[in-house]
């Protein structure tokens, strides 16, 4: 983590990439697996955990020398549900029908695992301007990630990418992928995907390293 | 198929292989004495024997040329008459080496001055043992276990309350138990009943696989009232000791137990043969019965010197035919492959099997959990785990599943549909184990 | 002299491998599907050969794709085929059957490292998926005609009558011998009763689980309906050849006996629980599925004792 410090680009691509909140910390799990069955709402989600954690990074970034130890997670907790019931309401003002659809979860934002797990491990300990790369990366890499899942569910679930018809029409869709079940099967198929890319890469570069 | 089983797990290794009914009515003859004997000093379990003859030294039959070095060792004794050779390493079965005496023949076949035991039925337990250890015996089913060690019983405190003679022979293709006792079972009786008065046992029970008629008759015709000849279904591993002692007395061998443990005393019909021919006649153990089967020409049962080699005596059966692709001394469930024929015939060697393609090692799949192996497992152990276990050379789980109270029976391999190696995985699993028992150990020592 | 072949022992081998077991299976299977074909006309064989072909070739390309070693001549994605097309309503289109055959084989078998490693049955977790993303095709079941001949009416199962408790005009013998509604290889029950004494015959399975199986069941409607409606409920839906060729499946079961006879208590109840209480009418592949789930939790809980174990430490 230190030699992130000085450099808020590598903390940026760290999070967007190499840490990944969900394909390798494995965070925030509930809204991935709940609300991915549209690419919209993976959009907007992803737009709103990302606008809270930014927020909640800077702030507790630039508080983390005043708030005391001891009740650093109730302090959190205040930070945090204030942006989430800034970003609700905001919601509810200009997104309505985005916000009907996602429903209880961007109240539930305020528990959700990354924005925690970032306050914690990175705001709590480091400056506000890498914190706000942290966020940002963490959150648009949250953001990619459920798109490409809430996609990818969309177009066997509904044939649809964005409400747009990509399937032919005879297609007829695969209900299992926009329930709950289709989710763990996305998730998990992405995953392994992602531990293949790795290790190929990882396989790629050691080949490297053994020739030079 | 629906017999009752006397012991849980086992298999039926004999079907469609008829190793037995070929030589299973060949009477015993002598192999022809070897121009030159390679007599390996470690024949037994245990330290292997200090030899006791250097190059150039006359001996005779039966003379000592090994002492027992230690207390679970055994004397060994020279199985021609003529000239020491050399005292030099030879390779072992199973490939390990061990130094070796080797003796030139020079076929005067003269033996040393036999002493027979003066009152054989009057002999105390301490005197037995003695006789046994003189004698170099050990046990002739396989295992090599030296007897005296077996047979060294506090009867003062707790006399046993069975001796368990083992004729079962449940290995396919051996024969050589089967027929000494159609052939001797006056001198088997005898030797039980030596025993018997000796440790104070007052009952024995001889059990023998009921696919050797023959042999049943003869031993009940010879037998006396206190010694029970027991017709057992056929079932591998019936010989295996817990699962003898079991299927005999309904007594379970503790795991990490002896037979001892529930006053059992079981020893082999080979080497209750022995044991009479030491106290009746004084003689040591320099020869045996061995089968010699499969793709041989002429297969059949040979007595045998200790220390002829392989190759002397397929020489004395006519050679191998074509198609044998391994060779095995002892049985094909546990016996050991063997690459060369320069390998002697020890104490325990309960055969020469030469097989054709059906012993080449099949191709291994993925483990379906049929769980074949461990209904066929006579210790109720779960194979498959072990070997799982070890593929990820996990040895604690391997113990934990109970590796090592395997017995490497081979009945896992052998049922096993995958055709996967489970009992050289228990095997490997037992090996390390140990290893690591023994420094684990020593570390507290030191 | 030949060259001398070094194995570690034992150096003799039973005939039985995976690949004879699995033809076994296969063989076993067979009555049914020409019962199938029979009731159903011979969509219900063209239905057949799309999975089996459709399963082998997902392995093969699955197994050229990845580099491993191909296994399809082991048979177990034949059986995999068959049981999936056996699970289908004959007058179910192409595209089911091979999205089906490929989600069995790559997504629930080879994902998870192919044969032996799966933790649910393929077929039936092929089968539960295509159930729910297309019910209304899953669930619509030809009515039987006989004769190698197909009929294009549709009409309900014996199940949906008899879980009301009322045995209507549904009668045994039509039940036993399949002509009634119902996927393609599980009506004709006296056709998969004669595969399953095949397979007992054989050895490849043992009474346990189907006996314990079929036993909960029956007498769980015994208690509730009485024992017309128990025999009936036995022989309708895909109760006995769930029992017979998809809970046997040694990969997802438990190992030991014990194990196997609370593997099929289980099935038997949660068969019977989704039948009579919950909003589908057949509740054999979930009552199955969810077993295979536990199965290795029944396995710890009945690992054997070691023969002369006295007490267990720890």
């Amino acid at each position: 983590m230190a030699d992130h410090k000085k450099n808020p680009m590598k903390v940026f691509m760290n999070g967007l990439i190499t840490e990944n909140p969900t394909f390798s910390l494995m965070l925030g799990m509930c809204p991935t697996l709940a609300i991915t069955t549209a690419a919209m709402n993976g959009v907007g989600m992803g737009l709103a955990t990302t606008a809270v954690l930014v927020c909640s990074n800077l702030f507790i970034s630039l508080m983390r020398n005043i708030i005391s130890d001891k009740i650093r997670i109730p302090a959190f907790i205040v930070i945090i549900a204030s942006f989430v019931t800034i970003i609700d309401m905001c919601m509810k003002a200009y997104l309505p029908d985005l916000s009907a659809s996602l429903g209880m979860y961007i109240p539930l934002i305020v528990v959700n695992c990354i924005i925690f797990a970032r306050a914690e491990a990175f705001a709590f300990k480091n400056g506000p301007v890498a914190s706000i790369a942290d966020g940002l990366g963490m959150g648009l890499g949250f953001t990619w990630a459920i798109t490409l899942l809430s996609a990818i569910r969309e177009l066997f679930g509904n044939g649809t990418i964005f409400g747009v018809q990509i399937m032919p029409a005879a297609y007829q869709p695969m209900a299992i992928m926009t329930k709950v079940p289709g989710g763990f099967i996305t998730l998990g198929l992405l995953l392994a995907l992602v531990a293949a890319i790795r290790k190929a890469i990882a396989k790629h570069s050691a080949g490297k390293e053994a020739k030079a | 198929m629906f017999q009752k089983r006397l012991f849980p797990g086992g298999i039926h290794p004999h079907k469609g292989v008829n190793g037995k009914a070929v030589t299973g009515v060949k009477p015993i003859v002598d192999a022809p004495a070897p121009a030159r004997v390679v007599i390996p000093m470690g024949q037994h379990i245990g330290a292997p024997a200090k030899p006791v003859v250097k190059k150039g030294d006359l001996v005779k039959v039966g003379q000592l040329i090994g002492e027992a070095n230690g207390f679970v060792s055994a004397n060994v004794h020279a199985s021609v008459s003529g000239k020491v050779a050399a005292v030099q390493n030879c390779v072992l079965a199973n490939g390990m080496e061990s130094v070796a005496v080797v003796i030139d023949n020079d076929f005067q076949d003269e033996w040393v001055e036999l002493t027979p035991a003066e009152k054989p039925e009057h002999l105390n337990g301490e005197q037995l043992v003695e006789i046994v250890r003189n004698a170099g015996i050990v046990g002739m089913g396989g295992a090599g276990f030296p007897t005296a060690v077996k047979l060294k019983v506090d009867t003062a405190k707790s006399a046993p309350d069975y001796l368990i003679i083992n004729g079962s022979e449940c290995e396919p293709y051996l024969t050589a138990d089967h027929r000494l006792m159609v052939e001797n079972p006056d001198k088997i009786i005898d030797g039980i009943r030596i025993v018997m008065l000796a440790l104070n046992i007052k009952e024995a029970i001889i059990g023998v696989e009921n696919n050797k008629p023959d042999a049943i008759e003869a031993l009940r015709a010879a037998a006396t009232e206190n010694i029970k000849v027991m017709a057992l279904p056929v079932r591998y591993p019936e010989g295996g000791e817990k699962q003898l002692v079991y299927a005999t007395t309904r007594r379970k061998v503790p795991t990490g137990g002896l037979p001892l443990a529930v006053g059992c005393v079981v020893v082999n019909v080979g080497t209750i043969f022995a044991i009479d021919e030491a106290v009746r006649l004084g003689k040591p153990l320099v020869s045996r019965i061995t089968s010699v089967g499969g793709l041989v020409n002429e297969p059949g049962n040979y007595r045998v010197r200790i220390g002829a080699t392989v190759e002397q005596l397929l020489d004395a059966c006519g050679g191998l035919q074509d198609g044998a692709v391994k060779l095995l001394s002892g049985g094909p469930m546990m016996g050991a492959a063997i690459s060369r024929t320069d390998i002697p015939v020890t104490k325990a060697t309960s055969g020469i099997i030469a097989l054709g393609k059906e012993a080449v090692e099949p191709e291994e799949s993925p483990c379906i959990r049929c769980g074949r192996c461990m209904r066929a497992c006579p210790m109720n152990l779960a194979p498959a785990k072990i070997d799982a276990a070890m593929r990820m050379d996990n040895y604690e789980a391997a113990e934990k599943v109970g590796a090592m109270n395997c017995i490497e029976c081979g009945c896992c391999t052998f049922v096993c549909p995958a055709k996967r190696s489970l009992t050289q995985s228990c095997r490997t699993a037992k090996k390390v184990i140990n290893t690591r028992r023994k420094q684990a150990a020593a570390k507290k020592e030191g | 002299m030949q060259k001398l072949a070094v194995t570690s022992s034992p150096h003799l081998r039973a005939k039985a491998s995976t690949r004879s077991i699995m033809l076994d299976v296969c063989i076993a299977l067979i009555p049914a599907g020409v019962a199938g074909c029979y009731w159903f006309g011979l969509r219900a064989a063209l239905l057949i050969a799309l999975c089996v072909g459709t399963c082998v070739a997902s392995e093969w390309l699955y197994q050229v794709i990845t580099k491993q070693k191909v296994t399809v001549g082991d048979f177990s994605a034949v059986v995999t085929g068959l049981l999936l097309a056996y699970n289908l309503p004959a007058n179910a289109p192409w595209w089911i059957a091979v999205i089906g055959s490929f989600l069995a084989i790559v997504l629930v078998k080879q994902i998870f490292g192919g044969l032996g490693c799966n933790f649910m049955n393929p077929t039936l977790a092929a089968r539960a998926i295509l159930f729910i993303s297309w019910g209304t095709i899953m669930a619509s079941y030809p009515v039987a005609s006989g004769n190698f001949v197909a009929d294009a009416a549709t009409g309900a199962t014996a199940l949906a009558t008899i879980n009301g408790g009322s045995v209507g005009n549904v009668t045994i013998l039509n039940q036993f011998i399949g002509n009634c509604g119902g996927v393609l290889g599980e009506t004709c029950k006296a056709a998969i009763l004669l595969g399953g004494i095949y397979l007992l015959l054989r050895g490849v399975i043992s009474w346990h689980i189907p006996v314990s199986f079929i036993a909960t069941a029956f007498i769980c409607y015994l208690i509730k309906d009485g024992a017309e409606i128990a025999l009936l409920q036995v022989l309708s839906g895909g109760m006995l050849l769930g029992a017979f060729f998809m809970a046997t499946d040694y990969v997802t079961s438990p190992v030991t006996n014990a194990g196997k006879i609370i593997f099929g208590i289980g099935c038997g109840f949660f068969l019977f629980v989704i039948r009579a209480f919950a909003s589908y009418p057949e509740g054999c592949s979930f009552a199955i599925l969810f077993m295979n789930v536990v199965a290795p939790l029944i396995d710890k809980l009945c690992a054997p004792k070691a023969f002369g174990e006295v007490k267990k430490h720890g």
